[in-house]
């Protein structure tokens, strides 16, 4: 099957979703009006309806899709992504940006020495311009002296 | 008379310190962004609003260094076309044919020095164009009722495509998905929770800045990794400049012309920057005397091209002033930052705002003075800097990006919101689906949705009131136009651009590597004039 196909089949049933929960919502407070709540986004639901199932009709040819080692590589870059943001107020942002910076430098071809001397160097830099600089205080973490 | 007294207020804002400073800042990073191939301008101009935001800068501050960042990254395009004959942006690409056998030659210096020449007169007579026309716009535009607008948004949405686009139906998808997200969160004029699911977050709804970071700075990270592209790009070195006054008139009169068509290129909306460039280049070649040098080092040939960029790039900028109906993908990111900074885009943007709009038009001029004075004597700063290889750079951006939408509303959840919409854009970039008009689409949701309403709510229920009068029938006539020109005369566009290719193959696939969804005019190099 075509991607577009796949594609406008999720978009069919977001649509159908949309529309529905739309034409469901409850009436505002103080009666309906001639324009209520659910009027635009009913409007959409058609639209986006009517456009996927064009796609579905007439898909253009895929596009290229990484191999699986490489989607494996893109998920980890999305899990340092996400680890960095669920690290960041616990820990602090030193540790958090060391890990990111570090990991996606490394990630990205370079050496893992030099990597770790990016992830070090950038964090500290940046933690001084904010904090001192421009006077915009972010996590200290474990770091914290008080 | 008025105009020009306004124009003087503006510079005396503009000309405060602090702000000479932030146009400066502006032109440099902007410089810096164009160059770097990859890493467009609505990336850069993206990346920067969380940062000017969590900065607390002042509306006018910001709008400054966000606008000479756009101004600079026009500049910077053009250095990787002519060294490395990789278009640092999609409107650069053009500059490649003529700028990259001009360096072979060992003209590199000279060949730039052409171009920031042109690139000044482009903006310079653009930025004289928008004085001039933005004013007279808004007036007009002070005619608009609410069923003319709910027009002139639809409008806006059919012609974001171009005219090359190939898919309309995938733009209206991207168009609608933005829409869709626009509503979630209480609906304003009645109080109603709309897709909240009870989710506290979600009622003020999505927040679009950390929608574009994650569109288009997320995903762009993800297209890099997966493409290897971090070892970046060979060392390349500058000879010395042998430039004279002659060689400086003759290309005046190619700059004069490429900057009229430009302007009007960028002021038209379904343009943009790509074929303002695209139909300077074609012009020049068809007027010149003497057609042997073209493609091979022709010096009109660098100027055409780049005047007509940065002059439809700052032509863009009168349909997002007076409209507030962006024409391009990195003007739909400076009109994210007007909303968010709470200014309403529209005609009585120059009433109401007057000092902000009229400092940002002065900041334009002065912004365009300092960068031909940096690009000429300081190109090499900049020649070094491109040198800086993406494995470094990109993971330092990422950071920034993300820094910068923490800082925001200090909160880490925004920050895997960012995240999802990064692999939302990738996924949809794969699929061929432009993020522009998704980031429209959430930025003219509400607008549309008010005006909508509030013609409804005129006519009492009658629809036919969104068409009744010529003014908005003639904005529908233009938006259908919108839509169907690219299925009669896209296939035709796009063979002969096919042809064209034939002799620049290495440009174009080159070019191609670094093609970016967001733009779908990215295929302006055919043979437009000649239909």
């Amino acid at each position: 099957m075509k991607d577009d196909c796949l594609l406008g089949i999720v978009l069919l049933l977001v649509s159908f979703v949309y529309g529905w929960e739309a034409v469901h919502f409850p009436e505002p407070f103080g009666g309906a009006e001639v324009v209520g709540p659910e009027t635009f986004p009913i409007l959409l639901a058609l639209i986006l309806g009517l456009s996927s199932v064009y796609l579905i009709v007439k898909p253009d040819p895929n596009g290229e899709w990484p191999v699986l080692s490489m989607l494996g590589q893109l998920l980890m870059v999305i899990v340092v992504l996400a680890i960095f943001a669920a690290i960041l107020e616990p820990i602090g942002f030193i540790p958090a940006t060391i890990f990111l910076v570090s990991v996606l430098c490394w990630r990205m071809g370079t050496r893992p020495k030099s990597a770790l001397i990016t992830g070090v160097s950038c964090a500290i830099s940046v933690f001084l311009l904010f904090n001192f600089v421009l006077d915009l205080h972010l996590p200290a973490g474990i770091l914290e002296f008080s | 008379m008025e105009t020009l007294n306004y124009l003087l207020q503006g510079f005396a804002v503009a000309l405060t310190f602090e702000n000479l400073m932030f146009a400066a800042l502006g032109a440099l990073l902007g410089t810096l962004v164009g160059a770097l191939p990859g890493l467009g301008p609505a990336n850069g101009v993206a990346i920067l609003i969380p940062l000017a935001f969590s900065l607390g800068l002042s509306a006018q501050a910001s709008l400054i260094l966000l606008t000479a960042v756009y101004a600079g990254a026009m500049y910077g395009g053009r250095i990787s076309s002519i060294l490395l004959n990789i278009p640092g942006d999609e409107p650069a690409m053009m500059t490649c044919l003529d700028g990259h056998p001009m360096a072979l030659k060992g003209k590199a210096a000279e060949s730039l020095a052409i171009s920031a020449m042109a690139s000044f007169i482009g903006s310079f007579i653009a930025t004289i164009g928008l004085v001039i026309l933005a004013p007279w716009l808004a007036r007009f535009a002070l005619k608009f009722g609410p069923a003319e607008y709910f027009a002139l948004f639809t409008l806006a949405f059919a012609t974001l495509g171009g005219i090359t686009g190939k898919n309309q139906f995938k733009t209206i998808i991207a168009a609608c998905i933005g829409l869709m997200i626009a509503t979630v969160g209480v609906d304003l004029s009645t109080g109603n929770q709309r897709y909240t699911y009870d989710i506290l977050e979600l009622y003020e709804g999505i927040d679009f800045i950390i929608a574009i970071v994650g569109l288009f700075a997320i995903s762009e990270l993800l297209f890099f990794i997966e493409k290897h592209q971090g070892n970046g790009l060979k060392k390349v070195t500058l000879n010395k400049l042998k430039l004279s006054l002659k060689d400086i008139v003759n290309i005046l009169p190619t700059s004069l012309r490429g900057s009229i068509l430009g302007f009007f290129a960028g002021v038209l909306p379904g343009a943009g920057a790509s074929l303002g460039s695209f139909i300077s280049y074609t012009l020049e070649k068809k007027v010149a005397r003497d057609k042997s040098q073209f493609g091979k080092g022709d010096p009109r040939g660098i100027a055409a091209p780049e005047a007509g960029n940065n002059a439809s790039a700052n032509g863009a900028l009168v349909p997002m002033l007076t409209l507030g109906v962006p024409g391009s993908g990195t003007t739909a990111v400076l009109l994210a930052m007007l909303v968010s900074l709470n200014i309403q885009p529209g005609p009585m943007l120059f009433t109401q705002n007057a000092d902000l709009v009229w400092g940002v038009i002065a900041a334009l001029f002065i912004g365009n003075l300092i960068l031909l004075l940096m690009n000429i004597p300081m190109v090499g700063v900049f020649v070094k800097l491109l040198s800086v290889p993406p494995k470094y750079l990109m993971p330092i951006v990422t950071l920034i990006a993300s820094v910068g939408i923490f800082a925001i509303s200090g909160s880490a959840l925004d920050l895997f919101f960012m995240i999802g919409f990064g692999i939302m854009g990738y996924v949809l970039r794969k699929l061929d689906i432009p993020l522009v008009p998704i980031i429209l689409g959430m930025l003219l949701g509400p607008e549309m949705e008010k005006s909508l309403r509030h013609a409804l709510t005129l006519s009492d229920g009658n629809w036919s009131v969104l068409w009744s009068s010529s003014l908005s029938v003639s904005i529908w006539a233009l938006a259908l136009l919108g839509l169907v020109l690219p299925y009669l005369i896209g296939p035709i566009l796009r063979r002969r651009m096919a042809n064209s290719s034939a002799d620049t193959t290495q440009v174009h696939t080159k070019a191609q590597t670094h093609a970016k969804t967001q733009s779908a005019n990215i295929n302006t190099e055919s043979e437009i004039t000649e239909s």
